[in-house]
């Protein structure tokens, strides 16, 4: 459990913060995606970027966690 | 829950009634004894005023358009009578930075005063606490109740609590969405619950960190999940008012019966009765000195002072003090003497130089913001009538309320004129792209790029004029 809150809630308030800052300089209308004109609805447009960013902190932080492991932990699994 | 970490048993041992979920460390559930008092009071009136304008705004309206709205659909803020575009994002990063030093201020000032009355945290969970109580009974009821076996009234109060809870989360959730999705919508498509997906997503989102937050974790966000709680002790300093117990005063604690003289027993004021442990929301004793715990919330103040009233000793054995004041005797005189210091002063001139730049911006903040674009596809071209023709792309953005018509001068280059759309009539908070000619006689102006430059101004209001350069490129 307290594995799952250290790697959800900081990415959650990054992403909330990088949400904030991409989608006041970029308007969702000028997005593409594979080419096409990103046409979901602004809601679905903003909810998408952020779970997507909420996604990719999160995998900043779980590898944070994997690489943080020490080398007592690491034995002891083998 | 159930991972295999080396010591579950010692934790499923625990966790019989005595600890709840074990999120962080194994946590003991706390039982938070309610008070009363000065501070208790002032808490309420900050959950009143903050949650009745947090559930009011989005009913108000304005100009017959919600006042308080966040338009993501349409990319514009309305805030009553103002209308915020993305090219207002100085307006945000400002009222950003103001609310960062309004914090350093109040931190250094009197601590945590953010935590203890005006944080969401601590105000949901007051309200939680309070659907608790309702329904449970006190902390010594809610104690029980935990350890008793499973039984109807168990359940009937916990199914009650956990669905006012829940309720009360939806409630937040919904008002929380009617920030950035008009009102009136989501009201129509309330009954059935037929919101758009992802404003159903947002709603039960929200809900369930609510929920989550005030009814589960409780203490637990400020003392592990915090931002703010981890960093706030640099901008202490030994003239910061903090909750204080008087360890001179106090110690050595002990109890005795009522209305005894604490010297004639050898003892300080402190009759160890550990009221101001059970009222701390976060689990601490304030009388080992100030931890990091602390959120600052007075309960303790109230509750000993009440235990202070029933020894007819005098109040404030735990009181708002400061380093200073403990370590050097001083009285309230000295202690109010010390607020105002180079710190504070310096926090709180740079906090009022924003304020009235930020209202100052507010007050001059032109209603028209202009774009102008040379047209890159076509260079400079010779016309009939001697004269030379440049393409623009001009983008008028009105940002009041009305709709409105803006004349189109150009000046730079004598002669200079509009070749069509002299003006343009922009609708009240629209954009208007419209593509425009300058044309410039032959005999004016140098070869290569020249500097002209667009007037708009509004045909109702001559003062409301923004001027934007660009290039005109002559032949050569
Ligand atoms: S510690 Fe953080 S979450 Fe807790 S009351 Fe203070 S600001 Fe709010
Ligand atoms: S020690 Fe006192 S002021 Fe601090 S959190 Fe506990 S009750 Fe509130």
């Amino acid at each position: 459990m307290l594995k799952w809150i250290q790697v959800l809630w900081p990415s959650f308030l990054v992403a909330a913060m990088a949400e904030a800052v991409f989608f006041t300089v970029i308007d969702p209308q000028q997005l593409y995606l594979f080419g096409q004109p990103v046409d979901y609805g602004e809601l679905a447009t903003y909810s998408i970027g952020f779970l997507g960013f909420w996604l990719v902190c999160a995998a900043s932080s779980l590898c944070t966690i994997f690489l943080q492991r020490s080398a007592s932990e690491l034995n002891r699994r083998n | 829950m159930s991972s295999p970490s080396p010591q579950p048993k010692k934790s499923a041992k625990q966790s019989s009634s005595e600890s709840s979920e074990s999120l962080y460390e194994s946590r003991r559930k706390l039982y938070v004894r309610a008070v009363t008092g000065l501070f208790a009071n002032w808490r309420w009136a900050l959950v009143w005023i903050t949650q009745i304008v947090f559930y009011g705004l989005p009913w108000l309206t304005w100009n017959d358009r919600q006042a308080v709205l966040f338009h993501l659909t349409e990319r514009k803020f309305y805030i009553f009578g103002w209308v915020f575009w993305p090219q207002d994002v100085l307006f945000l990063a400002l009222l950003l930075i103001i609310s960062a030093y309004a914090l350093f201020f109040f931190t250094a000032i009197a601590g945590r005063l953010w935590c203890g009355y005006a944080c969401p945290q601590t105000v949901y969970t007051e309200i939680f606490m309070w659907f608790e109580q309702k329904i449970e009974g006190d902390h010594g009821k809610q104690q029980k109740l935990d350890k008793m076996p499973m039984n109807g009234e168990k359940l009937l109060k916990r199914t009650t609590k956990y669905f006012v809870w829940g309720l009360f989360s939806l409630w937040t959730g919904f008002t929380f969405v009617a920030y950035f999705s008009p009102l009136q919508e989501l009201l129509a498509a309330a009954p059935g619950f037929t919101f758009g997906p992802w404003e159903a997503f947002w709603i039960l989102f929200y809900a369930g960190f609510t929920y989550l937050f005030a009814g589960v974790m409780r203490e637990q966000v400020c003392k592990y999940m915090c931002p703010y709680a981890r960093f706030q002790a640099v901008m202490f300093d030994p003239d910061t008012l903090v909750v204080t117990y008087d360890e001179g005063r106090g110690e050595p604690r002990g109890s005795r019966r009522k209305g005894v003289d604490p010297s004639t027993v050898g003892k300080g004021d402190c009759i160890d009765c550990s009221i101001c442990v059970q009222v701390c929301p976060t689990g601490i004793d304030i009388r080992q000195g100030l931890q990091y715990e602390c959120i600052g919330c007075g309960a303790c103040i109230d509750a000993c002072d009440q235990v202070m009233d029933k020894m007819q000793y005098p109040r404030g054995l735990i009181r708002y003090s400061t380093d200073n004041a403990v370590k050097k005797g001083w009285g309230r005189k000295e202690i109010l003497g010390h607020v105002f210091r180079p710190r504070t002063l310096i926090y709180g001139f740079i906090l009022a130089a924003m304020c009235v730049g930020f209202v100052l911006l507010l007050a001059n903040r032109e209603p028209l913001r202009v774009d102008v674009i040379r047209d890159r596809s076509s260079l400079g071209r010779e016309i009939e009538g001697g004269m030379i023709e440049n393409v623009y792309n001009l983008h008028v953005i009105n940002m009041s309320e009305a709709s409105r018509t803006f004349r189109i001068d150009v000046v730079g280059i004598p002669g200079a004129r509009i070749g069509s759309a002299q003006s343009v009539e922009v609708g009240p908070a629209a954009t208007h792209s419209l593509t425009t000619q300058v044309l410039v006689p032959y005999d004016q102006g140098q070869p290569g790029a020249n500097t002209i430059a667009f007037q708009i101004t509004a045909e109702d209001d001559s003062g409301l004029t923004i001027t934007e350069e660009t290039t005109f490129l002559i032949p050569k």
